[in-house]
């Protein structure tokens, strides 16, 4: 028996592009991603902002979850695990964005509530004098 | 040969589905994601104050939508539907933000409102209370005036009583000092004091016997008398004519008549007026002395010239 070679008439136009397609897809699938530096420095500035905006006091649950998040993914560049670096930076990101939002909101809030006791405080006085 | 030709297709087909992706199935968290997506999209509060965030999350849950569809893998959509779920959370604390922010705006010019109504009610109260205090003070000060004239007046009034007071006890000094010398000089006439006043008595012997006419005893005597009443113009007699109770009584009634008249004329002849004079006779009534002796009779026949205390031209009747 001769060997089985693919003879090169047998590779059609339409199946190079097929096979080239697949190689594609295969390599996108399963590449590996560079190190996502700039992530991660996105992701640090976020948990900062969230600190300052007041998350440890007005969004403590949002604020553990983004540091935890960020933790995690300073490990996974440790251990170059790229994919989970990014992917824990990105989370850590929006994570911290949403404490910080939760703090501000929080912080409104509170304006308003003592703002509005002290109408109604300054409504009673005004309305016990014109008794 | 024909399924040779197939072969490489049929493998490509095989890597795509057996490859790195997945079945589409549900993901629980792009539900979440969509379905939070949808309740912020509904609401005024975010579509209004959260527009650019809102969009953002809106962005966010279509890439996740689409890797789903596309059939990516699982862990792709989860993350791409947790990146939405918390982007749609963002948006809905910006809303919540701003709301506050407006409500503190508002609420601020409100209680700014109605600390000035308290301001101007206080300020409208303490002006009142200050009103109040002014018309007091005014009422007090117009009070206290009145009662500062009110003591001059007084005081000006006790001065004048005072002043005549002075005056009074003064005259009445006066009026002592010349009673004493008066009484000084009536001792002189051998007058003596009695409750009618000082009484000088003109015995018998003054008169002629039996008769009303003065002795040049009894004249000497009226003399004294008269320069006595005239030196003191106020003082006035009553003369009183007595008798023994020899005779009848209408004849000693008569006879004390004369007596006294006698003693009258006498004076009145030497100058006082008669307005000062009173002359009565007492008849037999009016003894000193008891009848039965001769020197008591003689005693009862006298004339009682009486200077009454207080007796002055101011008391006379005219």
């Amino acid at each position: 028996m001769s060997k089985n070679n693919t003879p090169p008439e047998l590779i059609t136009g339409l199946q190079r592009i097929g096979l080239a397609f697949a190689v594609t897809l295969l390599m996108a699938g399963c590449a590996s991603t560079p190190a996502p530096t700039a992530q991660m420095a996105v992701a640090k500035v976020e948990v900062n902002n969230a600190m300052s905006a007041g998350g440890n006091e007005y969004a403590p649950v949002q604020l553990k979850a983004a540091m935890e998040e960020l933790n995690g993914a300073e490990k996974a560049m440790a251990a170059e695990n790229y994919e989970q670096a990014r992917a824990m930076a990105e989370r850590a990101e929006v994570d911290a964005k949403l404490a910080a939002a939760t703090a501000r909101s929080a912080k409104a809030q509170k304006a308003a509530e003592t703002v509005k006791a002290d109408v109604q405080v300054l409504r009673n006085e005004l309305d016990r004098k014109q008794q | 040969m024909l399924k040779n030709r197939f072969f490489p297709l049929s493998l490509i087909a095989v890597a795509v589905l057996a490859g790195c992706s997945s079945m589409p199935r549900t993901n629980p968290t792009l539900a979440t994601a969509t379905s939070n997506y949808e309740s912020a999209r509904t609401n005024p509060q975010v579509t209004k104050l959260a527009p650019l965030e809102l969009q953002d999350a809106g962005n966010a849950v279509s890439k996740a939508q689409a890797a789903s569809a596309k059939g990516d893998d699982a862990a792709t959509v989860d993350q791409l539907a947790y990146i939405a779920k918390q982007k749609v959370a963002i948006a809905e604390e910006v809303a919540k933000q701003k709301n506050a922010e407006q409500e503190v705006a508002n609420i601020g010019a409100e209680r700014n409102q109605v600390r000035l109504q308290a301001r101007t009610a206080e300020a409208d109260a303490a002006q009142q209370t200050a009103d109040q205090r002014a018309a007091e003070l005014k009422t007090e000060s117009a009070r206290t005036e009145e009662a500062k004239t009110q003591l001059a007046l007084s005081q000006q009034e006790g001065d004048r009583k005072d002043a005549a007071l002075t005056t009074a006890e003064a005259k009445a000094a006066q009026d002592q000092a010349l009673i004493d010398q008066q009484d000084e000089q009536l001792k002189a006439l051998h007058a003596r004091k009695t409750d009618r006043g000082m009484v000088v008595t003109l015995g018998d012997v003054l008169f002629n016997t039996d008769q009303a006419s003065l002795s040049a005893g009894g004249i000497n005597n009226a003399r004294k008398l008269a320069e006595f009443m005239s030196k003191y113009p106020q003082r006035n007699v009553i003369i009183e004519g007595n008798t023994d109770s020899r005779g009848s009584e209408s004849h000693n009634q008569a006879l004390s008549e004369r007596r006294a008249d006698a003693v009258k004329n006498a004076l009145v002849d030497m100058g006082i007026s008669s307005d000062r004079i009173t002359a009565r006779g007492l008849g037999e009534s009016s003894p000193v002395a008891t009848n039965d002796s001769a020197t008591g009779r003689q005693l009862n026949r006298r004339v009682e010239i009486i200077f009454p205390e207080g007796s002055t031209s101011a008391n006379s009747t005219r």
